[in-house]
């Protein structure tokens, strides 16, 4: 039944495509930044190595890419009762690469050594919410002067709440109700490992053994990485073409490979934006899809007057033409933000939470009045990270705060800036920026904003709302996942209202792609190209 | 000649030395002063000391001394020394080895500096010597004048025009005419690739010796010109030599000397125009590396390379020194 289904999907690609290559050269050329460092699914992080391995593995869940709601995918069905205790059956014959069976220990061995703290992997803190996570954590205490005593060592080494019922039934206890869980579980830190790549993790990261449509054939490092179509895949999900070359770039050098013929995507540097746009060749194979990521304002909440404020936050954010920010640093790669949670992406988020965040410069002068103006001769400091683009839109966004307001500016780039974040060593705005790890509006709110002390506020803002911590509490507990939405919703209200940060903007993709290639669909999510969706003419 | 080599071997270990302490010093204090870079790990996230410890220790700054400000690690430098004796160079924070990397990129670079270095060679020679045969006539002043001209323009601008107004269409026509594989289809790509490792290095490594003989064709004019006035010279031409003769063996191996020096200097010089041409051509080497670690504050890397580049560079100034002793009696016998 299934490879009826996958020859009925094949045919049908070819059916639209003309032929014209000759050699059956069904070959997609893409670009990757060279920060590519690992395939480990439960060392990825970033946006390109979850790329090429959406391709590489299948997860439990995939996510429909108009909406990002999840769907089971290797997952044969995923219940629970009390939002706690979650069983998850796992379709039975899938199998790794190498052979394995895709079973309900290959999904406990890859979340196992992921959440055990010392592997640090970066994925580990997806695992918190399972029972047994803290114990494997371990404790380790770091003094004044830097001297590290390890107080204890990980007491386990396995999730006491994951259980292996049968190879096709997985059981997980969470540490407490959380209605969102099956949304996670199509993320790359869910997906399964075989033994053979435990049993050599090293090699493992840079030659997976995957189960999905595509397996890598080979990695050079820094250069480029091949992969080639799977024989033994079984799975409804398989693009129409046989190999995918990526080749790594470091910065933005890849357009003119991609006007040269070379790639079969790419993505114009502001300066080339315009003449791109402009050509009615090119203009004709552009895709856009709104991203997910949160550009915003945060504010040292923790250091008092002017900041806790909130006519003072109003005042700077009615004063920031964000459009204009936008069209002038990284023109088609925002959208302004009027929400804390990306409008329509993910379930929950809608537009125009934010009352404050239209361009308004004469009621931004009003409620710098209101919170009593700016002392005289004294500078706002902006503080963020080194990165350039980063830099001239902090500039863009400081001189629409002088122009509008009257406040001289300076910013602070340093190269320490999470340490100092850390440490709540800033004297004014800073810049802050969230890419969600799974689409539901919770990611945007609670991990952010709560998990704070009443009264010091959470580390990097020092908010802390009651209401707020309740409201996401509520929803975790909530019977389903719509009535979880709904109170996460509330809680945006009960942030839209303290107004703690300010949003800037939502990411937004272009990709232009050359004309082998067709049905090119982004992910709304992460941005990039849904490669189980190209078509290869 | 024996001793020579000797004390310049023994002068170059000390040098090896030094840079070593200073690299450790450095990177040191960076890490002391800006914070833990494995903070930077964690990007938006706030983690937990438990979790910072592990990140820290694979990215083996677990050391505590790390945490102190002024304090020197001389424990660590002391691990990294004898695992360097050992051959071990570490791995990069995600346990890449070192020596593999270097293994891939150091390839490429040195192709980059063979066509850079041949440029060098040819260009610098041949309108040197023609400006100096030729001094004070049309042809002197013309290569004069190209030769600040090209000085003047830098290299960045002269490969981001290439790479952003020239190559396209050069290798789309050439794509349509040729085939997608033909050699001048590769010449003209705009960037580098490592299955054809040659003919797409060939263009930004000309252009990059192109930029960088500016100031060789004066040196040689200069050391030539030098010589064509010199008593030996008169000699030789009044004993009854041929000019080809005379130019060959009098003129331009005696104004080889400086030339020789300025190899040593301009090598480093290229170094930094590598990693400029490598960042902008794409090419996967020891420049683009070095950039990206120090950027990453991934001191394993850092460390590693700049040591074997000192290395490298400890040994093209040695073999500079054996060429002075080859070319000029004099030294040898010093």
């Amino acid at each position: 039944m299934l490879a009826l289904v996958a020859t009925g999907c094949s045919s049908g690609g070819d059916g639209g495509g003309g032929g014209d290559q000759g050699g059956g050269d069904a070959t997609v050329r893409l670009a990757l930044t060279q920060d590519v460092d690992t395939l480990l699914p439960m060392d990825s992080n970033v946006g390109d190595n979850i790329a090429v391995l959406d391709v590489i593995y299948d997860g439990l869940v995939r996510y429909d890419p108009q909406t990002t709601e999840p769907y089971n995918y290797l997952a044969e069905d995923i219940s629970t009762e009390d939002n706690v205790v979650w069983t998850i059956a796992i379709k039975e014959g899938t199998t790794f690469h190498n052979g394995e069976p895709v079973d309900a220990e290959a999904f406990a061995r890859a979340w196992n050594y992921a959440a055990y703290g010392p592997n640090a992997m970066e994925n580990n803190y997806f695992f918190e919410r399972i029972e047994g996570y803290d114990a494997m954590q371990g404790d380790y205490e770091v003094s004044e002067d830097g001297e590290v005593t390890v107080n204890e060592e990980p007491s386990a080494d396995t999730l006491s709440g994951l259980e292996v019922v049968d190879p096709t039934t997985l059981e997980v206890t969470l540490n407490g109700p959380f209605a969102g869980f099956d949304t996670m579980l199509g993320y790359t830190g869910f997906f399964p490992i075989a033994q053979a790549c435990l049993d050599d993790i090293d090699a493992c990261a840079t030659q997976p053994i995957g189960n999905g449509p595509f397996q890598v054939e080979q990695w050079q490092q820094g250069q480029s990485l091949t992969a080639t179509k799977f024989e033994g895949y079984t799975g409804e999900e398989a693009p129409n073409f046989d190999r995918i070359e990526w080749t790594e770039y470091s910065g933005s050098s890849s357009w003119p490979d991609f006007q040269a013929g070379i790639l079969d995507t790419g993505t114009p540097p502001p300066a080339e934006w315009q003449q791109a746009n402009a050509d009615p060749d090119l203009s004709t194979r552009k895709v856009e899809v709104a991203g997910a990521a949160l550009t915003y304002l945060g504010f040292p909440l923790y250091e008092g007057e002017p900041w806790t404020d909130v006519e003072f936050r109003k005042a700077i954010s009615m004063a920031i033409d964000r459009q204009a920010v936008i069209d002038a640093v990284l023109p088609g790669q925002g959208v302004p933000a009027d929400s804390w949670v990306v409008p329509e992406r993910v379930p929950g988020g809608v537009a125009g939470t934010c009352q404050w965040c239209t361009f308004d410069p004469d009621a931004a002068k009003q409620a710098l009045e209101a919170a009593g103006g700016w002392p005289e001769g004294e500078t706002l400091t902006i503080h963020l990270g080194t990165d350039e683009t980063q830099l001239e839109y902090f500039q863009a966004i400081g001189d629409q705060i002088t122009l509008n307001l009257g406040i001289p500016y300076e910013l602070d780039p340093s190269p320490d800036y999470f340490a100092r974040r850390a440490a709540r060593d800033f004297s004014g705005p800073f810049r802050a920026n969230w890419f969600p790890d799974y689409p539901l509006n919770e990611n945007y709110l609670g991990p952010v904003y709560g998990g704070g002390e009443p009264d010091e506020g959470n580390t990097s803002f020092g908010y802390y709302n009651e209401e707020f911590e309740q409201l996401i509490a509520e929803g975790d507990r909530a019977a389903d996942l719509d009535a979880a939405v709904a109170k996460y919703a509330e809680a945006e209200k009960v942030l839209a209202e303290d107004f703690p940060t300010v949003p800037i903007s939502f990411s937004q993709v272009t990709v232009f792609h050359s004309d082998r290639v067709s049905n090119v669909v982004l992910d709304p999510f992460s941005g990039s190209v849904k490669l189980r969706l190209l078509e290869v003419a | 000649m024996g001793r020579y080599v000797a004390r310049r071997l023994l002068q170059g270990l000390l040098t090896l030395f030094l840079v070593m302490v200073l690299l450790h010093l450095l990177t040191t204090a960076a890490i002391q002063l800006n914070g833990n870079p494995a903070l930077a790990f964690f990007g938006d996230r706030v983690p937990t000391a438990a979790q910072l410890q592990a990140v820290s220790e694979r990215y083996g700054l677990g050391d505590a001394c790390y945490n102190q400000l002024g304090n020197p690690c001389v424990g660590p430098f002391l691990d990294r020394l004898a695992a360097y004796a050992t051959g071990d160079f570490g791995t990069d924070l995600r346990g890449r080895e070192v020596t593999e990397i270097v293994a891939v990129a150091a390839p490429n670079t040195l192709r980059l500096f063979a066509v850079v270095g041949l440029t060098w060679l040819v260009v610098g020679m041949t309108l040197g010597s023609l400006a100096a045969r030729y001094r004070g006539r049309a042809a002197d002043h013309g290569i004069r004048a190209g030769s600040i001209l090209v000085d003047a323009f830098p290299v960045f601008v002269m490969l981001l025009v290439y790479k952003f107004v020239v190559t396209v269409p050069m290798s789309t026509w050439a794509r349509d005419t040729f085939g997608a594989e033909s050699l001048p289809a590769l010449l003209f790509r705009p960037s580098f690739s490592p299955d054809h490792p040659w003919a797409t290095v060939l263009v930004p490594g000309v252009l990059l010796g192109l930029a960088g003989s500016a100031a060789f064709i004066r040196l040689v004019r200069a050391a030539q010109l030098e010589n064509y006035n010199a008593e030996h010279v008169r000699t030789a031409r009044s004993k009854g030599l041929g000019e080809r003769h005379v130019t060959l063996f009098h003129i331009v191996r005696n104004s080889s000397i400086p030339v020789v020096t300025a190899i040593g200097f301009v090598f480093a010089e290229a170094l930094a125009g590598a990693v400029v041409t490598e960042g902008l051509m794409n090419v996967y080497g020891m420049g683009g590396v070095l950039w990206s670690a120090v950027r990453d504050s991934d001191v394993s890397v850092v460390v590693g390379i700049v040591t074997l580049l000192a290395v490298v560079t400890v040994v093209v100034m040695i073999v500079v020194d054996l060429l002075y002793a080859a070319l000029d009696p004099r030294i040898r016998f010093d």
